[in-house]
């Protein structure tokens, strides 16, 4: 019962007390505590990522400098050439095809076709083995090179060995294993040497071609004419690039420093991802980021009309029935774990699309007919079906929070449904719309499995000069790379921080797209309120 | 000026209080002493700030952000209750509070009852059981409920569930009882039991009422204070103020000419 | 348009039929979806029940669930061509003197059954829904009830959604770099189980918060007017009533949890491994083994092995047991997430 005077009862209970802090004050700073962990967890990602990768630049460095001063990088000047050279031959041997197949369309059997092409295999095969001295000449030069980079390896290797002996305090081993430092500039002399010779090797080259242009043969079809000329002038071009190369040679410096700038150009915007190569390793991001983009953009134009479509329908239209089986329905979708649906992809879609792609009528759509059943359109297929649960559960939340006053107001005026929906409720929901996409773009790229599986894990840049049938050739994506190689690499290599770089970057991009996607719905929210 | 006519001693004392939410000043310089086992009624139209007010006597503004006190005191037995030496808790425990909708925990009525003495270490189930017993009956809801002690809390009406949490209230033994327009959301029946209970409980604590009813106010308050824009117009004896308010605005109120 | 004959006649039979049109492509979008994923699901549990299920009793294919995983000798006998696991295999050779030296076919991974995987991806995700829930709930207290808005807190809510944007395998890179390699756990299911935790920290951090702010203010105030402290109030008259909510809604976590491949491929999961988890010599073993886990199965199964007509077997199994799992998982957290927002509006 109250008791009036009681007034000790206002004053302070004593309080049991732990350095400094009441039981309650502990267990505010305990949960306060659990709720900075996410704050923690993304910095130490960050640092991880950060720590494990950022000996990439100065690794890459040192790599790209051995590939100079070994003379690697010289061979590969003349190997541009050659290669330039080996296009030029194939392209005509795509003619011979091209003319082959007209001919014998003609009529003509394969006999009495090969005969009617005899002149122009003569030139052709004068033309492919014009280069012979030049790659001969490579071939010896990339030997010197290779033999130099050897040296340098093994080398370095007796070094840490040394290391790792004086670290064990075994110096008496240590001083027996033998170091003997590469002389970089001696050991290049043959290479710079060979500079005279490779002049030679091109004016004769240069010689030869010419005359061949002159002697050329007179087109076996009249279709080839055309064709025939462009080579001509093609090769012409190539003889005229012919002094540009030996200059390159000439004022190629082996001392020169690879600067740190270099080293970054050359992961950012290196064209070729190769490792373990008996030449030279490149990590190029290039190669990764095209293939996860185009992959991502193929899901995303299959994944925003069917995810915007359907939460437009959904919401707008659908019966409240409908609505109450649509929506749990698609939900469940994105529960599918993405691994089963690569299996998927590899086992029945990848197939299924290969075979569609060979139905006669279809020819019309770019790039089909197609051979690799795992390509960019059968992972972009998967991912578009992980995308859009996540697209649609955005988007219909946005068309959801469009205040109710709108549409009553567009109604009240004798608009129809689909006018209110197209014209007042969508561009109302637009901006959620667009962050519920960007979202799903998030989603997209970083997704693993579904493009280790189905993306067709061919590490070049895609052929972008065939248009729209880059769609399905096979590439490799970033996160495709990460899953692949990181089990197989030896912890700290150079190979080892170029994932984490790729990691780094991957991380980097989708905060990027996360950052945006909410600035753009909070702007919508200001608006909006 | 305000008239200061408290007929027994003020158990609360509130001296020069200004405060604030953030920027926003809600009450001015306000001076009322409340009188102790009495029922003091805090009328004046909404937004006046008599329920900042009365949420300052137990300190549920400070739950509030950016809402402080800017200038002034409030003593109950003359003890600064923002003072250091002051525990919120125990304060809270000494001034108890019914809101304007009745929440009562979705517990059995009886653990709703108990709850109070829980929270303070209390397992002893004898002395529960009178305590719960007792707030029942004190809350003249003993003879309703005590078939079902143990059913839901949620399955009552709603001004037995008011009464429910008055009971609560009571049972951790306050000594002011703070109401925040406990009526308003019930019906003229269950309005009338409640009115008759304040008019039980005045024998015990000391109640502060936040009303909109002036009827009510006038029924059941001994003292009535009138508030506007956040300033205290006039605190009198309630039939004063009804009959013969000394401030025009007062008049101008309770004769329903605005508000 | 000719003149209508009244103010309120219909509008053109063209309008109205364009109209239908543009909906019914709309509706068409939402159903392709569906047929989509219907026709996955469907086409996983119609191959993989052929492994799964079995015409004589007991009708589950109790070999495949519960043993582990052997390779597949086939080989001709006596004229008859007969398909063996492992075990099997090494007895019919004792029993059958001839069969010392016969030329086997083997195929690995393609007989036996899956228990280790099935009890590596139990034992994965139990570790990390147990810390995920821990530190998510007690942010989500602290974010909820604590918390008063400003800048340090809008910094926190900040990097919870960012978190929840950054790729699974970069919590596997993350994970790999922290718990494998700087605090040498190696490949084990702490290193697991903390990975996934992190991963799953936004998704329990949001459910929760959304069944603590459900829990109207009524009741916080009233027990804080009773005299409670801050922390008694939470205990009695806020974690009860929304903890129902908080375990439905978390339960989506534990699909996510349970089907992610990427974050555990460098960081828990062997590709094979002799004994069960529990077959160890001492318990803190137990916390540094690697497990078989269902979706690095799938994966190794389907990728990593030469694939032959035996693969597809195990491959439609696995994926049949897998998917069931995290459908299921997925189906009744849904299901009792509607029902609980239908029944509780307080």
């Amino acid at each position: 019962m109250p008791t009036p005077d009681s007034r000790p009862h206002l004053l302070a209970r004593r309080r049991l007390r732990f350095l400094g802090l009441t039981p309650d004050d502990a267990i505010r700073a305990f949960f306060g505590g659990n709720a900075v962990v996410a704050v923690i967890v993304l910095a130490l990602i960050t640092y991880f990522l950060v720590r494990e990768g950022a000996g990439f630049f100065g690794q890459n460095r040192r790599n790209l400098e051995v590939y100079r001063l070994a003379g690697l990088e010289f061979v590969d000047h003349l190997r541009a050439q050659e290669e330039a050279h080996t296009a030029l031959t194939r392209r005509l041997s795509e003619l011979r095809l091209q003319a082959f197949d007209r001919l014998s369309r003609g009529g003509a059997d394969a006999g009495a076709a090969d005969r009617a092409l005899g002149g122009f295999d003569a030139y052709a095969d004068r033309f492919g083995m014009a280069i012979d001295p030049l790659r001969a000449l490579g071939s010896e030069l990339a030997e010197i090179a290779s033999a130099i980079k050897t040296k340098f390896v093994v080398n370095e290797d007796r070094k840490e060995e040394r290391r790792q002996l004086s670290a064990e305090g075994r110096t008496a081993e240590a001083q027996r294993v033998e170091v003997a430092p590469v002389d970089f500039a001696a050991a290049a002399r043959p290479l710079l040497a060979a500079r005279d010779r490779h002049r030679e090797v091109n004016r004769a080259l240069a010689a030869e071609l010419m005359s061949l242009l002159s002697a050329a043969p007179a087109p076996p079809v009249p279709e080839l004419r055309e064709p025939l000329e462009l080579f001509g002038t093609e090769v012409r071009a190539y003889v005229s690039e012919l002094p540009a190369i030996e200059r390159r040679l000439e004022t190629w410096d082996q001392a020169r420093p690879v600067s740190f700038g270099e080293a970054l150009r050359a992961f950012l915007f290196g064209r070729q991802w190769l490792t373990a190569s008996f030449w030279q390793d490149w990590y190029g991001l290039l190669p990764l980021l095209t293939g996860s983009l185009l992959v991502a953009g193929v899901a995303l134009i299959l994944s925003v009309p069917l995810g915007v479509g359907a939460a437009i329908y959904v919401n707008q239209f659908a019966s409240q029935r409908e609505q109450r089986a649509v929506k749990p329905a698609i939900e469940f979708i994105s529960a599918f774990p993405s691994v089963v649906l690569g299996f998927f992809g590899i086992a029945v879609l990848g197939e299924v699309l290969r075979q569609v792609s060979h139905v006669p009528w279809l020819d019309w759509v770019p790039g089909f007919p197609f051979s690799e059943r795992l390509n960019v359109l059968t992972a972009g297929c998967l991912l578009a079906l992980i995308a859009v649960p996540t697209i649609f559960t955005l988007a219909e939340d946005a068309l959801n929070n469009v205040p109710r006053a709108l549409p009553e107001a567009s109604l009240a005026l004798g608009a129809s449904r689909l006018q209110t929906t197209l014209r007042i409720v969508f561009p109302a929901a637009l901006s959620g719309i667009i962050s519920a996409v960007l979202l799903g773009l998030g989603r997209v790229i970083g997704e693993t499995m579904v493009v280790l599986l189905c993306a067709g894990n061919r590490i070049a840049i895609p052929d972008f000069t065939q248009g729209l049938g880059v769609m399905v050739e096979p590439v490799h994506t970033m996160t495709g790379i990460i899953a692949q190689e990181m089990g197989e690499v030896v912890r700290g290599s150079l190979h080892y921080r170029a994932l984490f770089m790729v990691g780094l970057v991957l991380f980097l991009l989708s905060l990027g797209i996360n950052f945006l996607a909410q600035r753009i719905l909070r702007r919508y929210r200001l608006a909006s309120s | 000026m305000p008239k200061t006519a408290a007929s027994s001693s003020p158990i609360v004392e509130i001296s020069d209080l200004d405060f604030c939410y953030g920027p926003v000043q809600a009450l001015h310089g306000v001076n009322l002493a409340i009188p102790a086992r009495q029922v003091t009624a805090l009328i004046g139209p909404s937004g006046c700030g008599k329920s900042t007010l009365l949420r300052c006597l137990n300190r549920m503004n400070d739950l509030i952000e950016g809402a402080r006190v800017a200038r002034g005191s409030i003593r109950i037995h003359g003890i600064d209750i923002h003072g250091p030496e002051v525990d919120v808790i125990e304060l809270r425990k000494h001034v108890g509070m019914v809101f304007q909708k009745s929440n009562p925990f979705p517990k059995s009525i009886y653990e709703n009852i108990a709850y109070g003495l829980r929270l303070q270490g209390v397992r002893d189930r004898a002395r529960l059981d009178a305590v719960v017993e007792q707030s029942l009956r004190g809350a003249a809801l003993w003879d309703e409920v005590k078939d079902r002690l143990h059913q839901s809390a949620l399955g009552l009406s709603g001004g037995q569930q008011q009464r429910l949490c008055i009971a609560r209230t009571i049972a951790v033994e306050p000594e002011i009882i703070l109401m925040d327009e406990p009526c308003s959301a019930l019906d003229p029946v269950a309005t009338a039991k409640i009115e008759e209970l304040i008019q039980e409980l005045r024998a015990r604590y000391s109640i502060v009422i936040v009303t909109h009813n002036m009827q009510q106010a006038a029924r059941c308050s001994d003292q009535t204070a009138f508030f506007y824009l956040g300033r205290l117009v006039e605190q009198a004896p309630t039939r004063d103020i009804f009959t013969n308010p000394a401030n025009p605005q007062t008049e101008a109120y309770v004769s329903g000419r605005f508000g | 348009m000719s003149a209508p004959s009244s103010p309120f006649a219909p509008r053109s039979r063209q309008r109205r039929l364009r109209e239908g049109l543009v909906i019914a492509v709309f509706r068409a979008a939402t159903y392709v979806v569906l047929l989509a994923g219907g026709g996955v699901f469907a086409d996983i549990l119609i191959k993989g029940s052929r492994t799964v299920f079995q015409a004589e009793a007991p009708f589950i294919n109790t070999t495949f669930l519960f043993s582990a995983p052997e390779s597949l000798h086939v080989f001709e006998w006596e004229g008859r061509r007969r398909e063996m696991g492992d075990r099997e295999f090494r007895a019919f050779r004792e029993r059958e003197p001839g069969a010392a030296d016969v030329r086997a076919e083997s195929f690995v991974y393609s007989a036996g059954g899956i228990w280790p995987c099935i009890a590596g991806t139990l034992l994965l995700v139990a570790g990390a829904m147990t810390l995920a829930l821990a530190v998510g709930v007690s942010s989500a207290v602290y974010l909820s009830e604590y918390a008063r808005d400003g800048r340090f807190i809008r910094f926190v809510r900040l990097a919870i959604l960012n978190l929840a944007g950054v790729p699974s395998i970069v919590f596997g890179l993350f994970g790999f770099g922290m718990f494998v390699i700087f605090f040498g756990w190696n490949v084990s299911l702490l290193a697991g189980w903390f990975t996934l935790a992190f991963m799953v920290l936004p998704v329990v951090i949001t459910a929760s918060e959304e069944a603590l702010k459900a829990v109207p203010q009524g009741l916080r105030a009233a027990a804080l007017a009773l005299g409670a402290t801050r922390w008694q109030t939470i205990r009695t008259a806020v974690l009860p009533y929304a903890l129902p909510g908080i375990l439905t809604s978390s339960i989506l976590g534990i699909a996510r949890v349970a089907g992610e491949t990427a974050p555990i491929m460098f960081t828990a999961a062997y590709v094979v491994r002799d004994r069960l988890p529990w077959e160890v010599e001492r318990a803190i073993d137990f916390l540094f083994q690697g497990v078989m886990a269902l979706p690095y199965h799938i994966y190794v199964v389907s990728s990593k092995i030469p694939q032959n007509e035996y693969t597809e077997r195990v491959q439609y199994g696995t994926a049949f047991v897998f998917l069931l799992l995290v459908a299921f998982v997925a189906a009744a957290s849904i299901f009792l997430r509607n029902r609980l927002r239908a029944r509780l509006r307080w």
